[in-house]
């Protein structure tokens, strides 16, 4: 009987679910690459008139862009603290529920490349990477998280860390040209 | 009944930092900065500060909890620097306080960087000494301001045009080889130096400059005026270039503000920032205030720094003179305008 509050903020669309033992009590998501601070909060509040007392967060820890993947990270945490109730990081590509066994699903990582896995028989095998395009092949695009799968994936999973996948941009003084 | 606890958390550069105060008595000031990772950049790398924040943010809460001996639960209201900033790295502060503030279900204000630095004076006195100016230095920002109600009523009386005061000195100890952050070295060098050796430039302190903008500061032709000495006497004193720039931005700086406070009749001075915790500047300001019979505050140089205390005050004392919570979401705003104090 546990009821889960899912959050995930690596795509453009802010994702905020309800799962209570396998069952979608609220899912609700908001479209805008720049609004997850806002659109968490919101959807967060929405989601706790249906149900107030989760016992657990499970959030996406990426890869996505970074800004608005640490907003729902940071929330998720902070609100966790908050309730003293557990958070568990989850792969959000693996949370992409895909209608095959076998595929490769990629999300927009911005500067023309995407981010990327490769899953067998529904098991992630390759990746998260982030890629140009061109190097990855016949992959699906435009599919996003889903509270239902991010809570039955957390059974087996816990990632503390985001998945940033590329180094801050920057050059040393003593390299600079 | 006893004052209310607010938690405020300030993100908008490399500092990480958690206060907690009781009104206006402070309880806890945590504070990590990612300064280290980013020296060898010779200045803040965004991305590296978002990162660092993110990682910091709840153990600084949990530390701040302890060393207040508080714990959550007792929280009246979160407060959160909403801006202005680094958006990214705001970002990651406006979530933790939502998180917070929802999850308790208790109030959250979403307040001005700029106005925070100056309420953290209320920290130390239970006097009011509202209306007063207020110089407001740091690495990000230069302004004089004036404050008839630090929860409701700032005016910004002028700004830097170019470099913030803070900026300049990152920029001339980079050329001295000083290193990163800039402030500390050039006022540890400077105490050897004569702070007369070298008469660099006053920016906009001209006839016209005083009739026109003067309250507005310029610090970009002394940083060029400073290369330029550099180019022209190679076997210059270190310590008397970083001593006589030093001493021309202290005394551009305490100049306009004295002059606000004579135009305004406002005998009361706040310098606030983390340029306030120059030495020179805090020894020049206390001399001049004291023969124009101004009455001068500023922090003691811990809470002069960007700090979560300071955040926390300005939530507490909002909360005090029962202004609105910020309603529902919102989004940090890098660009808030010091007139604007809380969202």
């Amino acid at each position: 009987m546990t009821l889960t509050l899912t959050i995930d903020t690596a795509t453009s669309r802010t994702i905020v679910g309800l799962v209570k033992d396998g069952e979608l009590l609220f899912s609700e998501s908001h479209e805008g690459a720049t609004d997850h601070g806002r659109a968490v909060s919101e959807l967060v509040a929405r989601a706790l008139k249906v149900q107030a007392e989760p016992d657990q967060v499970v959030v996406g820890m990426g890869p996505g862009p970074y800004t608005g993947l640490r907003v729902g990270i940071a929330f998720a945490h902070a609100f966790a603290l908050a309730r003293e109730i557990p958070v568990i990081g989850i792969c959000s590509l693996d949370a992409i529920e895909v209608e095959s066994s076998d595929y490769t699903i990629a999300i927009d990582a911005r500067r023309k490349e995407i981010y990327w896995a490769r899953y067998e028989k529904g098991v992630r095998v390759e990746g998260p990477a982030v890629s140009k395009p061109s190097e990855v092949e016949d992959f699906l695009k435009d599919l996003y998280p889903s509270p239902l799968r991010a809570v039955k994936i957390s059974e087996n999973q816990n990632f503390t860390e985001p998945f940033y996948l590329r180094r801050p941009d920057a050059v040393a003084t003593a390299d600079r040209t | 009944m006893s004052e209310p606890l607010v938690l405020g958390i300030e993100t908008s550069c490399d500092e990480t930092a958690v206060g907690i105060v009781r009104g206006r008595t402070l309880l806890a000031n945590v504070i990590a900065s990612s300064v280290d990772e980013h020296a060898r950049f010779g200045g803040v790398v965004p991305e590296i500060a978002s990162r660092a924040h993110l990682e910091a943010i709840s153990p600084a809460i949990d530390r701040a909890l302890r060393d207040a001996k508080v714990s959550l639960k007792d929280l009246d209201a979160v407060s959160v620097t909403a801006g202005p900033g680094l958006v990214g790295a705001l970002l990651v502060g406006t979530a933790s306080a939502a998180g917070l503030a929802q999850g308790l279900d208790i109030p959250l204000y979403g307040v001005n960087h700029l106005a925070a630095h100056i309420s953290v004076d209320y920290l130390t006195h239970d006097l009011p000494i509202e209306p007063t100016i207020a110089l407001l230095v740091s690495g990000g920002h230069s302004s004089l301001l004036q404050v008839d109600d630090i929860t409701s009523s700032v005016k910004k009386l002028g700004a830097t045009m170019d470099d913030a005061a803070g900026e300049a000195f990152d920029k001339i100890a980079r050329i001295l080889e000083l290193g990163f952050p800039g402030g500390p070295a050039i006022d540890r060098d400077a105490r050897n130096g004569d702070p007369s050796a070298i008469d660099f430039p006053r920016g906009l302190t001209t006839s016209n400059d005083w009739a026109t903008r003067p309250y507005d500061f310029s610090f970009s032709g002394l940083k060029t005026a400073v290369a330029r000495y550099l180019e022209s006497t190679p076997r210059y004193v270190r310590a008397d270039v970083a001593a006589s720039f030093q001493e021309a931005v202290v005394d551009v700086l305490l100049l306009k503000a004295l002059a606000a406070c004579t135009q305004s009749g406002i005998d009361s001075l706040v310098i606030a920032g983390g340029v306030a915790a120059n030495s020179r500047l805090r020894h020049v300001a206390q001399e001049r205030c004291q023969k124009a019979g101004i009455s001068l505050r500023i922090p003691e140089p811990g809470l002069c720094t960007d700090n979560g205390a300071m955040v926390a005050s300005l939530g507490s004392l909002m909360l005090a003179a029962g202004r609105e919570a910020t309603q529902g979401a919102f989004d940090a705003d890098s660009s808030l305008q010091v007139e604007r104090l809380s969202l």
